[in-house]
Formats: C-alpha cells, sequence, structure tokens
C-alpha cells in the first residue's frame, strides 16, 4: 500500500515554467519612496496615494501573526520587488504581447474571444503587477456590468472605487492585508448594477512569472441590488528554489437579493518533494453580505503553494441573508496548509453552511480553522459546519480548530468533524474489481471531495478532478 | 468505577498520566452559583488505555464557568471520549475548549469529542472549541459541537397532553443532561446525583 501512496502523490508541476519577456521593475525593497514610484507607475489619484501610505504607516507598526498551524520561512520585506511589469512593445502598444498571449494559452486561458467548450468565460489575465486584458468587456458593458482590471476602474470609475475599496476589509484588518493595501499592484474589479444576471462566467487568472517578486493583487466586487454573479478565479506560477510571496485582498459587496458565487482553484507552485521553494500564498478573502435577502457562496479547491493562509469569509448583515463556504484543501510532500472560514451572523434569520474536506499525503500539514458566531441581533440564525480530513500515509497531519460562539438564545450551531484513512478494506474492495490502486485512491479521493467538486462550474470541475489526482501522485504507499 | 467530581467541593485532579491498561472514567458536575476554570491534562502513556471524560454544567446567573480539556494520545491502541453538555441561563459565560493531540506514530487511536450547549436568556454567552491535532494516520477521531436552545416544538407536545410549559423546560432540561449523568456507574451515586441536577435545574 505505501508504494501506492508514494506513486499517486508524486508527479510533477506543468504549469512550472518561465515566460521569457522583457520586464520592467521597480528597484528592491519596501519604503514611501517605492510607494509612491508605484502609484505613480499606474498614474493613480492623490487619494489612492495617501490610502496606500496610511496603509504603509500602519503596517509598519504591525507584527506578522504567528496563530497558524504553520511554520513560516522568515520573509524580508526588504528583500522583494513589489512591482514587475511586461514592457509594453512601443511600436504596437494596444496589442498584447506574443510572448504573453502564448504564455495564458499554454496555460489555458483564453485572451481572445471566443466560444469555451461550456459556454462563454470572460477573463482578466493577470501578468505578475498588470493585468494584460480583460475580455468581452463590449458585451458586458451592453448589460451596464463594469468588468475591467483594478487600475482602469480607479481611472474610470473612481467614485465606485472609493465608495467600497476598504470598506470590508479594513487597512489595518491584518498584517498582509495592511502590505497589501501599500502595495497592492494589479487585480479585478467588478460591478453589476441592479437586477443584471451576468451572461457568462468572469474570472480571474493569476501569473506570477519574475523571480524575486511578490504579487500583491486586489479584487473588488460589487453586486448591487437583485443581481447574480458566477465569478472563478485561478492561478499558477514558475518552479523556483525561492519562495515568493502572495498577499492578495478579495473585497466582495453583496447589496440586497444579490447572489455571489466565487469559486478559486489555487495552483499556485508547491515547492518541490524536500520542501524547496514554493509560494507563501497568504491572502484575505471576505465577502459581506449587506442587504436583506443577499448570498454569497465561497468554493475553494486548494492543491498548490508551500504555505496556504486563507480564511474566505462572510460578514451576514443583512436579514435573512445567506452564505455557504465548500472547501477541498490537498496538501502533499512538505506543503502547509491553514485554511477554513469565518461566519459572523449578524442579522435575523442568516443562514451559513461550511463543508471542509481536508486530504494531507506525504509530510505535509493540514489544517482546518474557522469561526463561526452568533450576534445578539442573530434571531434565528442557523449554521451547521461539516469538517472532514482524510489521511493518506502516517507521516502527515490533520488538524481541526474551530471556534463557536453564540451570543444569542435562538440561533443554532452544529459543528461535525472526523478524521480518518481511506482504509485497506475500501482499496481491497476496488482492487478485486479490477481497478488499480491509483485508480481506486482516485475514485475513494474524488468520492470523498465530490460534494464540494459538485459545487464548481462546469469548466473548474473538470480541471479539479484532474488537479486533485495529479497533486496526490505518488502519495500512496 | 467512576469518579465523581463535584467542582467548588471535591479536590480537582488536574493532571494525569495513564498507562497501559489503565482504565480512567471521571464525571464533573457544575452547580449553578458555582464559578470554575477547569483545567484537565490527559496524557495516555500506555497500550490498552481507556479515558473516559464526562461533565454537565448549570449554569443560571453571573457564573463564568471554563472546561479546558486536553488528551493526548502519546502511545498508540489507546482509546479515548469525552462528553460534556452545559445549560447557560442569566447572564452566564460558558465555555468548553476541548482538544484531542494524537503524536506521530500512536496508530490504532480511537478518540471522540462532543460538546452540546443550550442558552436559555439574551444575556448568557457559549464559547466553544473542540479540537482535533492529529499526526498518525491510523486512527478514527471526530469532535461534534452544537449550541443551541430548548426545542418548541417538543414544549408544545408535552403542554398539549397538560404538562404545563415549566415543567415541559425542566424535563427538556433533564433529559438533555441524563447522557453525563448516565457515565456514573455506582447506582445510589447516580440516583443521589440526578435528584441534585433536578433541584438545580428547577432552580434555573
Amino acid at each position: 500500500m505505501d508504494e501506492i501512496i508514494k506513486d499517486i502523490t508524486s508527479q510533477e508541476y506543468k504549469e512550472g515554467f518561465v515566460t521569457e519577456v522583457e520586464q520592467e521593475y521597480v528597484p528592491k525593497g519596501l519604503n514611501e519612496e517605492i510607494i509612491r514610484l508605484i502609484s505613480a507607475k499606474k498614474q493613480e489619484p492623490q487619494w489612492l496615494l495617501d490610502f496606500r501610505l496610511d496603509a504603509f504607516r500602519k503596517w509598519q507598526k504591525m507584527k506578522q501573526p504567528a496563530w497558524g498551524h504553520l511554520t513560516l520561512p522568515p520573509i524580508d520585506y526588504q528583500d522583494i520587488i513589489y512591482y514587475a511589469a511586461p514592457k509594453k512593445d512601443s511600436e504596437r502598444p494596444k496589442e498584447i504581447d506574443p510572448a504573453l498571449a502564448e504564455t495564458f494559452e499554454k496555460l489555458g486561458i483564453p485572451l481572445r474571444e471566443r466560444e469555451a467548450l461550456a459556454g462563454v468565460v470572460a477573463v482578466d489575465a493577470v501578468f505578475d503587477s498588470v493585468s494584460v486584458t480583460t475580455t468581452f468587456r463590449k458585451t458586458l458593458s451592453e448589460k451596464g456590468i463594469i468588468f475591467c482590471s483594478f487600475s482602469e476602474a480607479v481611472r474610470e470609475h473612481p467614485d465606485l472605487v472609493r465608495r467600497y475599496l476598504a470598506s470590508v476589509v479594513p487597512v489595518s484588518d491584518n498584517y498582509f492585508a495592511a502590505l497589501n493595501s501599500a502595495v497592492f499592484s494589479d487585480g479585478s474589479f467588478c460591478y453589476i448594477p441592479k437586477g443584471v444576471k451576468c451572461p457568462m462566467e468572469l474570472s480571474s487568472y493569476f501569473r506570477i512569472n519574475a523571480s524575486g517578486t511578490g504579487q500583491f493583487e486586489r479584487t473588488l466586487i460589487i453586486a448591487d441590488e437583485g443581481s447574480t454573479l458566477s465569478y472563478m478565479e485561478g492561478c499558477t506560477a514558475p518552479m523556483r528554489d525561492e519562495n515568493q510571496l502572495h498577499a492578495a485582498v478579495v473585497e466582495i459587496i453583496v447589496e440586497k437579493d444579490a447572489d455571489v458565487k466565487y469559486s478559486t482553484v489555487q495552483n499556485w507552485y508547491p515547492g518541490d518533494a524536500e520542501g524547496r521553494g514554493g509560494i507563501l500564498n497568504l491572502v484575505t478573502k471576505r465577502g459581506l453580505c449587506r442587504g436583506m435577502g443577499s448570498h454569497l457562496s465561497w468554493t475553494q479547491v486548494e492543491t498548490g503553494s508551500a504555505v496556504t493562509w486563507k480564511y474566505p469569509s462572510t460578514i451576514l448583515q443583512g436579514d435573512f441573508s445567506a452564505s455557504e463556504f465548500y472547501s477541498v484543501a490537498v496538501t502533499n510532500n512538505r506543503q502547509q496548509a491553514d485554511t477554513g472560514t469565518k461566519m459572523i451572523h449578524l442579522g435575523r434569520g442568516t443562514r451559513s453552511r461550511i463543508v471542509s474536506k481536508g486530504i494531507s499525503a506525504g509530510q505535509s500539514q493540514n489544517s482546518y480553522r474557522g469561526l463561526v458566531q452568533m450576534g445578539p441581533g442573530a434571531v434565528g440564525a442557523r449554521n451547521y459546519s461539516q469538517c472532514d480530513s482524510l489521511l493518506i500515509g502516517s507521516r502527515c497531519g490533520a488538524h481541526t480548530f474551530p471556534v463557536i460562539k453564540s451570543l444569542n438564545p435562538t440561533a443554532v450551531v452544529e459543528h461535525e468533524a472526523t478524521t480518518s484513512k481511506i482504509s485497506e478494506d475500501q482499496l481491497f474492495y476496488c482492487n478485486q474489481r479490477g481497478l488499480g490502486p491509483e485508480e481506486a485512491v482516485g475514485l475513494i479521493v474524488n468520492g470523498y471531495a465530490r460534494e464540494v467538486l459538485s459545487r464548481l462550474p462546469m469548466e473548474f470541475a473538470v480541471e479539479a478532478q484532474k488537479l486533485l489526482q495529479v497533486s496526490l501522485e505518488g502519495s500512496i504507499g | 468505577m467512576s469518579q465523581v467530581f463535584i467542582v467548588g467541593q471535591s479536590e480537582l485532579p488536574g493532571k494525569v498520566r495513564v498507562g497501559r491498561d489503565e482504565v480512567l472514567d471521571w464525571v464533573f458536575v457544575v452547580l449553578p452559583g458555582v464559578s470554575a476554570e477547569i483545567p484537565l491534562e490527559i496524557d495516555i502513556d500506555g497500550p490498552g488505555a481507556e479515558v473516559s471524560l464526562a461533565g454537565l454544567y448549570l449554569c443560571g446567573g453571573d457564573e463564568r464557568v471554563q472546561f479546558d480539556v486536553a488528551v493526548r494520545h502519546n502511545a498508540g491502541d489507546s482509546h479515548s471520549r469525552q462528553f460534556f453538555n452545559g445549560i447557560a441561563g442569566g447572564r452566564s459565560r460558558a465555555a468548553f475548549h476541548g482538544r484531542i493531540l494524537v503524536r506521530p506514530d500512536a496508530q490504532r487511536i480511537r478518540a471522540f469529542q462532543e460538546n452540546h450547549n443550550i442558552l436559555l436568556s439574551e444575556e448568557a454567552r457559549v464559547e466553544t472549541t473542540p479540537q482535533l491535532e492529529i499526526y498518525a494516520d491510523d486512527v478514527e477521531c471526530s469532535h461534534g459541537a452544537t449550541t443551541g436552545f430548548l426545542n418548541q416544538e417538543e414544549q408544545f407536545y408535552m403542554r398539549s397532553r397538560g404538562i404545563p410549559e415549566s415543567e415541559a423546560r425542566v424535563l427538556q432540561m433533564i433529559s438533555f443532561l441524563s447522557p453525563v449523568l448516565a457515565r456514573v456507574s455506582d447506582p445510589a451515586e447516580r440516583e443521589r446525583l440526578s435528584r441534585e441536577v433536578e433541584a438545580a435545574v428547577r432552580s434555573l
């Protein structure tokens, strides 16, 4: 059995290539000058520069948190390049560099507007610190939908950005959110007007390419009254021996009766089998169900990154608003994940549901950490959490750290968690019926994660299932 | 044979190590009017050990009750169970912090943990953090935690059969706590404790 697990958990990372493209950088290090330089490069208004500087001053006074069940390598914030952008061809400033187009093509991200297999997807493709292109903008704008890079939104819709920026994740929320607020480069901006159902899936794709850099993207999604949106996010990075920092902030505002579904397939470079290199994925994602009857659903498949520190959360402020969190987190080799969610119930009759499936293999550590809080106003609120852990191999760890706080006698919270391994019996049963050991593990793992995978949009679900298999390659033993 | 600790009256055990084939069976009772922090650290050092911890807490006023339970499986082939139920009314604060730790190579472990809470009043607060930290793979571990209130449909059922509301509530609370009382193995002691708990429930 050990042999089988080993085979399953060792397959290579096929997105690990580097694109040779001329890039421009700001000097290494972090200080007010650098922030002014980034802001100037992006031709930002004064208010945004002030916002950045304020965040930087707050960040300087903060300490890196150490409460995660993680061993983080020391991060030298002065040894990172905070802005890297592919140079534009001066002769053809409007066109996409063919090298970049090829990169995204190779990653399976269509930069040209075309019909995808299961319908149409609009993409905002971000390469290091800048957005390369955003597709289907025209089609979307006919419906009044704004979908563009964050930098463009600052130029074209400053009133909206100014109104909503940092309204869900305050600048000083946490160490990495403050860092992001000071140095964020590009990201996606999306506004769905009242009563509009977005006709296609919107997506962001983040690619780290340059070495010695970090990626600090910022995403802001606003779903106005009665609108509907499905949003997807994907990411990859080259294979390197150094750790690269990725500290993003995602803010989602959901107004009355609006419905947002946010799906992530996180496939950053996880480092090699000995734990060298890999992305440090330290992100803050939070949604605010502001209006009555609003709905936000998080779905995440986490297979990459050397370290994942991520808690997509929802503040259920509007009465009868609802939120869900579906997560599959796979760790292999020496990966570490500390991920989960927070559901803060403030309004009457609010509902939340958490389904978390952790899979640890190799020598990895995989933790679920969550908070469910029922505020004094959460009359009749309800939460149900289910957190399962699957262990593959005897040298990995699986942990569950939920916190439940109830301040309301009419609220109900239920939490359940289990930890177990794939049993010999299950494998034997499959083998008996002609399935090879690897297939059997794949089948069992997919069945285990099915509840979450079935929530993903079609394009993602296929990808995620494949990723799950690949991530576990070589882990059976 | 189970050992009963009435918090505030009995001396509390605190830290203990459990060796090969040893059995530990403890029941904790926190009655109204008692504020206490109850730290329990159990190290299971030998195979074949069986640990059972149970507890009930009843708070109706300004009490602060906090359980900090750590069960560490340092050796394989051992078994542990935790079962804590509590009721919080008035302006009380009740907290249950429980942890199961399974060390690397401590295989064939079965460890379970449950904590259920009922809130009776607007100003009462409950916090529960059931945690699992597991470094071995051949294990069967689970935990469950809930917070909620007295079921009104059950109350309606009883009232429609002539049981007054106050009595219905008492019956509900007793049935909520009785699985903990059932852990007391000596019948005479169980009977005596049940009467005490019933009187306490009626006083809430």
